[in-house]
């Protein structure tokens, strides 16, 4: 499967083209917002003013491609809570107005498939349409569920993500402890050992083909595995190593290291067992920790094989050239994941 | 390569076990009535497909006794999951096999628990017993850890159409080669945040629903949980197989967020699609297992479509008569009963349904004993114009 196009809606400037050419925004806070923008060329104005936040980032994010892109046979999103804002807004009238009458917008906004709902009836696209939810493994999952639909569609897929930050999640995953428990430096989020991770949010888009041309990257292989036995996930890394041909000398790793303590266990042990002096890039310290934030990985994998690099997302260092990455992400010590990029040949 | 089940299991308004849910139905003893269990201002408003145990009695019925935190929508998950694996006698080695996967799905998942995600979200507490139960994937990573399964596992929400697209996703990891066993399902539960939402748009029913009539007045909420076991004719032996997953079609409506396009569209495309997947003709089709929620919207589209597709439509029902309707569960407990009614050559009565919008082609108005049911296609459309259709045939 090659990765065509793509666009992202993130807290750095990823939307457009500057974010390359700029320096990298930096927060001192326990989450970070998205830098979302002007979306007038793709919502009319009529509905923008009803989406909640991670609605509009998906819709706006995805009909910049769709403008661009028309011949799409499929549209398949990954989120974990889709518009948790409208979800928690419509929870709140239930209980505050003790189940009175109340106003359907929340409500359909707070389905996980109105994103990928309102692409297709924004663009008329009656093609394949599907929705995955499976918390941190969504987004993978909707990768997956690409590479299998384009055996069977003539055209293009649209594939992406989304996830907003709300105070409600914020509040219960406080009480889960996977906030930081004061103010963290976004930058610098990687070299901490925090408890708790600083929380972001993001849509990211990808037009998908089987089709080679005008390619930018490949997507190879994924595994997904649930389990909280961290051997267990080690094994399925090795098989999908055997699955697939790695070129150890051009492999460089980006991992989904987020500073929380709990996790860079997992992410020490990988690169211990499983790193040989390649280089090693980081994410979640340019869009902060999220269920759906490997999308942001293979997004910054895409420039990364297209010779754009970042210094921030620059973890350790070494003068290579690289042909393929891989990257390995997990969400609560539970869902862990693995991606095989690489270069067109 | 062909895609068999070879186990099912089920719990809904109609019974715990599939041995209870086919009696109910051959005896077309519907399990709608008056919500004795759940709590809401709304329960002497509206009838509902409620699964008639308490959490208590809900625990006991599953093998599985580390149970904190658990919400309905998680114990009618490991209900039906368990009955399924031992149908189809999963050994251990098989379920945590890598080619082994599961797609799970949920509306609602444990957010059924309205009050407790009210004071966790707004921080009222120190942390309920459903802090980590909330999200709508939580019930399949419980499944997954708890039932050491280390393949592919996933999560879907298309609204009323869930159920279906795991079925459909499981069938295209087999069919591609990405798995040789997967384990399909759904499962919700009635909640507040649910009945809020559907009375919002008002089509709650205030009576039992009436599917494909001229009477009908909305829908009737469900529960439940359904899940099948896929094997891949490459690993399926001579173990019994119950039923072939011989096709699919998933289409978008994309005409409005609540609502299905008068010329049914996307209803007609996901038929055709699943039709021509399955490499059959439209004449081919014995039976239709319906979406019929017997809201004014979907039943008269629904019909729309399938006279399209048709001319005559062949036996049709809807079980949303039985069950209410279970959302994310419908799909899958609608194919379990489609299955049952090809191994048990029986066609169900289509209940309350006294005025058909069809006078010449009503559904199904009694039971149809003894007859051969080959090709049975199902059928399941979610808000968001999400359409899906399963063709599902005698092995």
């Amino acid at each position: 499967m090659y990765i065509k196009d793509l666009c992202y809606i993130s807290c750095q400037t990823t939307f457009d083209s500057s974010f390359f050419e700029t320096d990298s925004i930096d927060a001192n806070a326990i989450f970070v917002s998205a830098k979302e923008p002007d979306y007038t060329p793709y919502i009319p104005k009529s509905l923008l003013r009803r989406m909640g936040k991670g609605v509009r980032m998906g819709i706006g994010s995805g009909m910049h491609l769709l403008n661009k892109h028309t011949n799409i046979s499929g549209i398949i999103l990954g989120t974990a809570n889709g518009g948790l804002e409208d979800c928690i807004k419509f929870l709140n009238q239930i209980v505050d107005y003790n189940e009175g009458t109340l106003t359907p917008t929340n409500f359909v906004q707070s389905t996980p498939n109105a994103v990928a709902a309102n692409l297709a009836l924004m663009t008329s696209n009656t093609c394949y349409n599907n929705t995955h939810v499976n918390s941190g493994l969504a987004f993978e999952s909707a990768l997956i569920d690409a590479m299998l639909t384009l055996n069977e569609v003539e055209g293009d897929i649209l594939v992406g993500s989304l996830e907003e930050v709300t105070q409600a999640n914020i509040n219960i995953d406080k009480l889960k402890g996977w906030v930081v428990d004061t103010e963290t430096r976004l930058l610098h989020l990687v070299n901490g050992n925090t408890s708790g991770s600083l929380i972001g949010e993001g849509a990211g888009m990808f037009v998908v083909s089987h089709d080679k041309q005008q390619a930018l990257v490949e997507v190879v292989d994924i595994h997904t595995v649930t389990t909280e036995d961290i051997n267990s996930v080690w094994k399925v890394y090795e098989s999908f190593l055997k699955n697939n041909t790695i070129e150890e000398k051009n492999v460089a790793f980006i991992l989904g290291r987020n500073g929380d303590e709990k996790h860079n266990i997992n992410y020490n042990a990988f690169e211990q067992q499983f790193v040989k002096g390649n280089s090693i890039y980081t994410y979640k310290n340019l869009c902060g920790e999220f269920p759906t934030s490997i999308s942001f990985g293979l997004w910054l994998s895409v420039h990364l094989l297209n010779k754009k690099i970042k210094k921030e997302s620059i973890y350790k260092d070494v003068s290579m050239d690289i042909k393929q990455i891989i990257i390995y992400n997990q969400t609560y010590n539970n869902q862990h994941s693995f991606l095989l990029v690489k270069e067109v040949l | 390569m062909k895609v068999f089940v070879t186990g099912f299991g089920i719990i809904s308004a109609i019974g715990n076990n599939v041995t209870k849910n086919l009696s109910s139905l051959i005896e077309n003893k519907t399990g709608i009535d008056k919500a004795r269990f759940f709590e809401s201002k709304f329960v002497d408003d509206f009838y509902f497909g409620e699964v008639k145990l308490s959490i208590d009695q809900l625990c006991e019925l599953t093998n599985h006794h580390d149970l904190h935190g658990f919400t309905k929508t998680d114990l009618f998950a490991f209900i039906a999951f368990e009955e399924a694996i031992k149908m189809a006698n999963l050994s251990q080695i098989e379920l945590s096999s890598v080619d082994t996967a599961l797609i799970s799905s949920s509306t609602v998942g444990g957010m059924a628990e309205t009050d407790d995600l009210y004071k966790d979200a707004n921080l009222l507490t120190t942390g309920t017993e459903h802090l980590y139960s909330y999200g709508s994937g939580v019930h399949t990573t419980r499944l997954a850890t708890q039932f050491g399964i280390l393949g592919f596992s996933d999560t879907i929400n298309t609204a009323c159409s869930s159920s279906a697209n795991a079925i459909m996703l499981g069938a295209k990891l087999i069919k591609y080669g990405k798995a040789k066993r997967v384990i399909v399902g759904g499962a919700d539960s009635i909640s507040k945040f649910t009945i809020n939402g559907f009375n919002s748009l008002q089509i709650l029913s205030k009576s039992k629903c009436q599917p494909f009539s001229n009477d009908r007045d909305g829908l009737n909420l469900g529960e439940g949980a359904g899940y099948i076991v896929l094997e891949s004719s490459e690993i399926v032996g001579d173990k019994p197989k119950y039923a072939e997953i011989l096709g699919y079609g998933n289409s978008n409506d994309a005409f409005h967020p609540t609502a299905l396009s008068e010329e049914a569209l996307g209803v007609s495309l996901a038929m055709d699609r699943a039709i021509n997947n399955a490499k059959l003709a439209p004449e081919n089709i014995d039976y239709v297992n319906a979406h019929g929620t017997a809201t004014g919207n979907n039943d008269q589209v629904e019909l729309i479509g399938l006279s399209k597709i048709f001319g005559t439509i062949p036996n049709y029902n809807s079980t949303k008569s039985y069950t209410g309707h279970t959302l994310a569960a419908a799909g899958v407990i609608e194919a379990i009963y489609s299955i049952l009614s090809i191994n048990s050559n029986t066609l169900f009565k289509s209940l309350n349904c006294s005025s058909p919008i069809l006078t010449d082609n009503p559904p199904i108005n009694k039971n149809i004993a003894n007859t051969n049911v080959n090709y049975v296609l199902s059928n399941s459309f979610g808000f968001g114009g999400n359409c899906t259709s399963l063709v599902i045939s005698k092995v």
